[in-house]
């Protein structure tokens, strides 16, 4: 991988920083804690805005990355990077599956705040990774070179209600 | 004070740069992920902003209440941890050092730069940060602000006494609230939290 995380993953002072960019660490407590309230005390505009958030903020963020490393010319090796990023950050394994600007399938085979959901509040019957919705829409907004809240995600398949992994499809709003 | 925070942040950005095969980064007994501090922000002001005006203080309330809870289980898992028994417990001499070694844990998840400027067991904690990354990211996006912003720093100021002076885990959350004193994002030089027993007994 052309982005050498021992090295881009940095302090400034008390802030983590990739790339340059300011970051945070926040447990799986936090994490679910914020989804739970959102989802309790608004329904689905919460879920909205946690889609939205993560969007606006993958978006930005790896634009921004993507400018640095301009020898990452391709789709594939795009994609490819924005996978091992997620990685990397700890959110799970993802795979972008038969992708194209126009959409795609995605398969998450595991998820930090599935993870997470699981340890703190067990199994739920909705699918819960409203979280990576935003980052798969924000990502194909940088990699496609479109705008941000041109891509719509929907989760067809989650972990947290028992199946063998999490699918997204993507499609063009 | 005998803690070396220095090294507990060296042992978290080591830690945090091993991944298990999964993607999940299992440190300090917690899940751990990284993430860019404009969702959290973009998270707790919008929904600030979707609540209203009228709803302002509840919203404020919820993020801290979230915070706070989170707090609790956090550091409850850190210091139950094999790598708190083996890198921080070691330089703790009285039961008020655990809030140095928690301070410091927080510091190294980049949160900012976080100072106690008084402890009285079972009473009080005042906590000063510069750099809080929420104050810093209101006034980029919003300008000055009102009132304190950093809920997550609020609520975790309150959790940090609970895990101290609460009754024994899990039933001591929320009986410590803290306000925000003073906030960068509304002009302050830095950020203070004040953490008193909470007579109400809830949130």
């Amino acid at each position: 991988m052309i982005l050498d995380w021992r090295k881009e993953l940095t302090r400034d002072g008390s802030r983590i920083t990739l790339s340059g960019l300011h970051m945070a660490m926040h447990c799986h407590h936090y994490n679910i804690n914020l989804q739970k309230m959102l989802e309790d005390t608004m329904g689905t505009e919460g879920i909205r805005l946690i889609v939205e958030s993560a969007e606006e903020a993958t978006f930005r963020g790896w634009y921004s990355i993507l400018e640095q490393f301009q020898q990452i010319r391709t789709i594939k090796s795009k994609l490819e990077l924005m996978a091992s990023l997620y990685q990397n950050c700890g959110m799970g394994i993802i795979h972008f599956q038969r992708m194209t600007h126009k959409g795609g399938r995605i398969i998450g085979l595991s998820s930090h705040h599935v993870t997470g959901w699981l340890a703190k509040h067990g199994r739920r019957d909705t699918p819960g990774c409203h979280f990576t919705r935003g980052w798969i829409a924000g990502v194909m907004e940088v990699v496609y070179g479109r705008a941000l809240g041109d891509y719509q995600v929907e989760e067809t398949a989650c972990k947290i209600t028992g199946h063998t992994h999490c699918e997204f499809m993507a499609k063009e709003k | 004070m005998p803690i070396d925070g220095l090294k507990i942040i060296q042992a978290v950005m080591e830690s945090s740069r091993i991944r298990e095969s999964k993607g999940i980064i299992p440190i300090f007994g917690v899940y751990v992920s990284l993430f860019f501090v404009q969702y959290y922000n973009r998270l707790s002001f919008q929904y600030e902003k979707l609540l209203g005006e009228k709803g302002a203080a509840q919203a404020a309330a919820y993020l801290t209440e979230a915070a706070q809870e989170c707090g609790y289980a956090t550091f409850h898992g850190v210091r139950n941890s094999w790598e708190w028994q083996e890198i921080v417990q070691p330089m703790i001499e009285k039961p008020e050092d655990q809030i140095l070694g928690f301070t410091a844990m927080a510091e190294a998840f980049g949160w900012g730069a976080l100072q106690i400027q008084k402890i009285v067991p079972y009473v009080e904690l005042r906590l000063r940060v510069h750099d809080s990354y929420e104050a810093t990211g209101y006034q980029q996006v919003y300008g000055r602000a009102p009132s304190g912003k950093c809920y997550m720093l609020r609520g975790v100021t309150g959790a940090f006494m609970d895990l101290l002076y609460g009754d024994d885990y899990p039933d001591g959350c929320f009986s410590f609230k803290a306000e925000e004193i003073r906030c960068r994002a509304k002009g302050d030089a830095f950020c203070e939290f004040w953490a008193r027993k909470n007579d109400a007994g809830h949130p």
